[in-house]
């Protein structure tokens, strides 16, 4: 489905594989109609999950720091590089996300017929681009 | 009488068979059709599964034909309700403009090494974080840090969308999703321009890669381009 080429530097997938490439697109993008259908909307009742991340946090700032200073020390040892950021930055993006949004999967309820891709076997590549989103419950939208 | 699911609009066809077999069908009124599944109840929620499924839908179809993709977690009443939203002029208005288009989504994330090119210039205060490995000189630091690496993040999401944007019709600027998200665009592009957008895309990646690792995905259905107008005031 996925192919990696230019290096490793370009993914390319023909469709959404994953959560993070489905999460904005189909809950804050997407046709709404709302406004259109009044009387024949079912109620919505969603688990989102925040999309914006808070950027500009202290716990960030420090991190930064902690980075540029290993990076620079290490800038002659050219080849740990890229393992270190794989290694840190990544499986602390995973940790916090697993809490945001696989929480609020394990209540997956199969409630309605749709139909499926199944298997999670992708889930782990999509769960590291994203992180720090908090959970919460959004209501009806009308 | 069940509940409808929406997945989306479409001119009225055949359905796949896989997407029968998984009781998708199409409530279709004139040259227009909403794509839907029976619900016995509700709510839906927003699980990955479900979203996974809701894309797969809109995704199969539209490889077809034109599909207008909802926005996840609609639920209809009946079959009225459906053929109510078909028939308003704003849904034929969406579906005629998108006959020949898609949209391909574009997202760039840094790699870390970003933060020692961004760093580079800011030698007093890492030499003051790093004689004296205090929470205020590490916040003065990060937060310099994160200043340079915002106007990175500008700079080369510009790069992007100059090389880019001649190819579009339209293009939706998301917001970066991570502390090391470089950006996140929707380019709405006519299917027969794919090819020059994967082209330009390979050229922007011996450019700015590395730090830049590049995800594009697509041909989708417009998701991020379906914005119906808000009705007049009554």
């Amino acid at each position: 489905m996925q192919r990696e080429s230019s290096a490793g530097y370009l993914t390319r997938a023909p469709r959404s594989s994953g959560l993070a490439d489905v999460l904005e697109i189909l809950l804050d993008r997407g046709l709404v109609i709302d406004a259109y259908v009044r009387v024949s909307l079912v109620g919505i009742e969603l688990l989102t999950v925040d999309l914006r991340v808070v950027i500009a946090s202290v716990d960030t700032y420090l991190r930064f720091a902690e980075a540029v200073n290993r990076l620079d020390l290490r800038q002659d040892d050219s080849q740990s590089v890229p393992d270190l950021f794989e290694k840190g930055g990544e499986e602390m993006a995973q940790t916090k996300t697993k809490g945001a949004v696989e929480g609020g999967m394990d209540a997956i309820k199969e409630k309605i017929g749709l139909g499926g891709r199944g298997g999670d076997d992708d889930e782990e590549d999509d769960d590291k681009e994203r992180s720090g989103r908090g959970s919460r419950s959004r209501g009806n939208n009308r | 009488m069940s509940k409808l699911y929406l997945y989306g609009i479409t001119r009225p066809r055949e359905v796949p068979e896989r997407l029968r077999e998984q009781k998708i069908f199409l409530v279709e009124a004139d040259e227009r059709a909403a794509v839907v599944s029976e619900l016995e109840e509700g709510p839906v929620e927003a699980t990955r599964r479900n979203l996974l499924a809701h894309a797969d839908v809109v995704e199969q179809l539209h490889e077809d034909a034109v599909v207008l993709p909802a926005r996840f977690g609609y639920v209809l009443e009946s079959q009225e309700g459906a053929l109510e939203l078909v028939a308003l002029p704003e849904i034929e208005h969406l579906l005629e403009l998108h006959e020949g288009t898609c949209e391909l989504t574009l997202r760039g994330k840094y790699e870390e090494s970003v933060l020692a090119e961004v760093g580079a210039r800011l030698q007093p205060l890492r030499d003051a974080y790093r004689v004296s490995p205090s929470v205020d000189a590490g916040i003065a630091l990060g937060e310099a840090v994160g200043e340079a690496l915002a106007a990175r993040r500008a700079y080369d999401q510009s790069l992007v969308l100059d090389a880019l944007g001649p190819l579009a019709l339209d293009v939706v600027v998301g917001d970066p999703a991570s502390e090391l998200a470089a950006f996140d665009l929707a380019l709405l592009v006519e299917r027969g321009a794919v090819e020059s957008v994967e082209k330009q895309v390979e050229e922007l990646v011996s450019r700015l890669s590395p730090p830049l690792h590049f995800r594009l995905v697509g041909p989708l259905p417009p998701y991020s381009f379906v914005r119906l107008a808000m009705p007049a005031v009554a």
